[in-house]
């Protein structure tokens, strides 16, 4: 691939959990057909899984009048993946630590965590209609 | 997602097929939460054996840390079986390995209920 060319695959989907399986079959062919690694393979798929979550069940409250778009953008270098719903937004700032020791038996509050662990960069942002996140995960090797 | 609840003893074990991920994880929240109610108060021995997970996500891990804490409350215990290294990467990273006994054989988990 020319080093400036760039591919973007968008995906728009209602806000229902029952679609989310179609994340996971997008992010699957991508990360086989950028050659990630195994162990890359698995934590882009989980953190696609997690702003997935965050974006239809915690952004757009399950409104399936509201959409969360998700855009992947591959180049040479690495995979970019952003994420738009119509959410109210949140301060990052402000989310409960879930290693703090006292939120270690909390049901919830990991999945920005994860995110952010399994990613090589994960930004935060709004615009007035909704959250934005942009996550990205670099290549080891450039594409062949 | 499939899970089979099976029982040797007073130790229940849920053998769990699939992906832990999203809304594949209210099977297992439902199925754990049915059992702990129906054990009316009493302790609750479990292993949940995820040797056939092979992903799990934040939802996945509050089922099991809920189920953790509502099983510990009534003086039980549950203990993970066979994780492969991508659950137990996350769960290092979620810093849960001092909360969740984990093993590799079922005789070992077994045994721990002794």
């Amino acid at each position: 691939m020319d080093e400036k060319q760039q591919l973007r695959i968008s995906l728009t989907l209602s806000s229902s959990m029952q679609l989310i399986y179609l994340l996971d079959t997008v992010i699957s062919d991508i990360l086989e057909r950028m050659e990630f690694d195994e162990e890359a393979q698995v934590n882009v798929n989980l953190a696609v899984i997690e702003v997935g979550t965050n974006a239809i069940k915690h952004g757009n409250k399950e409104d399936i009048t509201k959409t969360a778009t998700f855009e992947f953008i591959i180049d040479d270098e690495k995979l970019t993946i952003v994420v738009t719903d119509e959410g109210e937004g949140f301060d990052r700032e402000e989310v409960a630590d879930p290693l703090d020791p006292e939120n270690l038996l909390k049901s919830s509050g990991r999945g920005l965590l994860i995110m952010e662990d399994c990613m090589d960069e994960v930004v935060y942002s709004k615009n007035r209609t909704g959250t934005i996140v942009r996550m990205v995960k670099k290549r080891n090797h450039p594409m062949p | 997602m499939q899970i089979n609840l099976r029982h040797k003893g007073s130790v229940t074990i849920l053998d769990i097929e699939g992906n832990l991920v999203g809304p594949n994880t209210i099977a297992l929240k439902n199925i754990i939460d049915d059992h702990i109610r129906s054990a009316n108060g009493e302790p609750v021995y479990m292993i949940l054996n995820m040797e056939r997970v092979q992903m799990m996500d934040s939802s996945g891990l509050g089922v099991i840390v809920a189920a953790y804490a509502s099983i510990q409350r009534n003086k039980g215990r549950v203990v993970l079986l066979n994780i492969g290294g991508n659950i137990r990467s996350l769960i290092i990273m979620a810093k849960l390995v001092t909360i969740f006994d984990r093993y590799d054989t079922e005789a070992e988990a077994i045994a721990s209920f002794l």
